[in-house]
């Protein structure tokens, strides 16, 4: 077997490992899932009347139609933050170790995690689209506009997997990782997820305005909303995988740096 | 291969702060045999294991592994060696099936051969009615029995074990110990294990080597090593109407006395041996000393260690545990 046929099918099986251990352990997935979605019922309820009403507000169908390209956002975030403080406990129980030991390809260790993390992305932006549509919300760029927010969900997944295994390799310990949660979640806070920028103000809208993240969920919620283009899609997936490039490459570095330190 | 399953040189690790784990350690270890890597915690054995198993770099000198230098080509040294390292890394989510195949792939191994090792090896370990299940809800004898099927897939030459028995109970220990010798007699495979537990190096190993402090303090097989400090140790124990002093007065005429050995009596090293342990009770006799036992012990390795470095091995205290 060639060493790139054997990388990539190491990686698979990586990847499936970190699937398989990340669904068999509901508090890894039950978070990812909950809480994004338990926000956007509340938003949805709390909002419902916004369109319209509030001054800012794009003309939309109902709140939901709005709401669910941040929960699938924030869901990918939780994800993420996750899959990092799993890889953390691979390198504290030891399991990380073993790989090293073994002929595994250094590259298969980061790409088989974030393998894992792009198709937990992938399923959650389905899962959180088909909710939305069945309490009535609709993708106005039909098919197209659901491929367009998958990809930008998978490259965003990818980004936050990269950043996790950082923080993972950096710490050494789940805990430190989880505990960045909360930075994460302010940056989604910080940003036009939620609610638009045009109803922001002062220092809010200022931070929120130069937050990249801002311009992804708009991206994404411009194929839900409809008045999409190939720009805005591209906007969308160009920020995804800017912000995936500047974390894999410092977390492939910190791998590298620590294995050349360690062996 | 080369008849040498591990050759190191003036191996040296040096931690951040000048701390020298392992400080100097010249080593060679035959292939086909088991190796047993002796010391107190923090001794170094473990940083000896990680060089040589490529999970750490020395800060000086060579470790040559199965033929090949692990700083040089820790790829080829990698698929040539099994590691179960301490504290089995094991995923507590997957089950021992799941975990075996995944190893195999790993290893680059056909996919119909995963199954298979997967399968024969589940069985030599004795594992085959909790293949299927996770392995949170095995016992510590059973992960470490997973942890050593796991180092195995791929057949490797030389096999390291770290610690493999700390903090299994006597009865998991010796089924694992068995497992190790059956693998070392039917497949050759040299093992180069540690351990704290000098039973462990003494029932085990044919060649056993002391760390501590980062440097070997002795080196050979148990019995050479337990030869080489000496004299097996006599032990009186005084009867009514004679005390501990006119023992020992008699055996010091024997060989150097052993202070605080015997409680109601004393004890001596012989340097003849079991010969001159019927003349010492002759004179005892003849002194008209009444005692009431009389032992002979050898050496044990706890002696080595005492005499190389001064002090007992303490944690073979958790052994009767």
């Amino acid at each position: 077997m060639s060493a790139a046929a054997l990388a990539t099918r190491q990686t698979a099986a990586l990847a499936w490992r970190s699937i398989i251990t990340t669904l068999r352990l509901p508090q890894a997935w039950f978070p990812a899932l909950f809480f994004p979605l338990v926000l956007m019922a509340i938003f949805t309820a709390s909002f419902g009347g916004a369109p319209g009403n509030i001054p800012g507000f794009p003309p939309i169908r109902g709140f939901l139609d709005f709401a669910v390209c941040g929960a699938i956002v924030q869901g990918v975030l939780i994800a993420g933050t996750t899959a990092g403080a799993a890889f953390a406990t691979d390198i504290e129980h030891g399991f990380f170790d073993r790989l090293v030991a073994s002929p595994t390809s250094r590259v298969s260790i980061l790409t088989g995690r974030l393998g894992a993390s792009v198709a937990l992305g992938v399923v959650q932006a389905l899962l959180f689209l088909s909710i939305a549509a069945i309490f009535g919300a609709r993708v106005e760029g039909g098919f197209w506009g659901i491929v367009v927010v998958v990809i930008i969900a998978a490259t965003f997944a990818a980004a936050v997997g990269g950043l996790g295994v950082y923080l993972a390799i950096r710490t050494g310990s789940g805990e430190a990782v989880q505990g960045m949660f909360p930075l994460f979640l302010a940056l989604l806070f910080f940003s036009s997820a939620f609610f638009p920028l045009a109803t922001m103000t002062g220092w809010y809208h200022a931070v929120a305005a130069v937050n990249p993240i801002s311009y992804l969920v708009e991206s994404m919620r411009d194929e839900v909303l409809g008045g999409a283009t190939i720009w805005t899609a591209l906007t969308g997936i160009g920020i995804a995988a800017g912000l995936a490039a500047i974390s894999i490459s410092a977390s492939a570095i910190t791998l590298r740096r620590r294995l050349r330190v360690a062996s | 291969m080369s008849d040498q399953a591990v050759e190191t040189q003036d191996l040296v690790r040096e931690y951040k702060g000048g701390v020298k784990a392992v400080d100097g350690v010249t080593l060679n270890v035959a292939s086909g045999g088991i190796f047993g890597f002796l010391g107190p915690n923090g001794a170094g054995k473990s940083t000896m294991v990680r060089m040589l198993t490529t999970l750490l770099k020395p800060t000086s000198g060579t470790a040559i592994v199965a033929g090949y230098d692990v700083a040089k080509h820790p790829d080829k040294v990698r698929r040539r060696i099994g590691v179960a390292l301490q504290d089995a890394a094991i995923d507590p989510y997957m089950t021992g099936r799941e975990l075996l195949r995944l190893q195999g792939v790993l290893h680059g191994l056909p996919r119909a051969e995963c199954r298979a090792r997967a399968e024969s090896l589940l069985e030599r370990v004795d594992l085959v009615d909790a293949a299927d299940r996770r392995v949170g809800t095995y016992s510590g004898g059973m992960r470490r029995r997973l942890d050593l099927a796991l180092s195995l897939v791929h057949e490797p030459l030389v096999l390291f074990l770290d610690e493999p028995t700390t903090g299994l109970d006597p009865v998991s220990r010796v089924t694992l110990w068995e497992e190790v010798r059956r693998l070392n007699r039917e497949h050759g495979t040299t093992v180069f294990l540690t351990t704290q537990y000098l039973e462990e190096a003494d029932q085990l190993a044919d060649r056993v080597a002391i760390i501590d402090g980062g440097r070997i303090v002795a080196d050979g097989s148990p019995s050479e090593l337990k030869a080489k400090i000496g004299f097996p140790m006599l032990s009186v124990v005084a009867a009514d109407g004679s005390t501990p002093d006119d023992v020992s007065r008699v055996l010091a005429t024997f060989g150097e006395i052993v202070p605080g050995a015997v409680e109601r009596g004393a004890a001596v090293r012989l340097p003849g041996g079991s010969t001159a342990m019927a003349d010492a009770v002759r004179a005892l006799d003849e002194a008209g000393v009444r005692f009431a036992e009389v032992d002979l012990t050898e050496p044990s390795l706890d002696d080595v260690f005492l005499a190389s470095t001064g002090r007992h091995l303490g944690a073979d205290d958790d052994v009767s545990e």
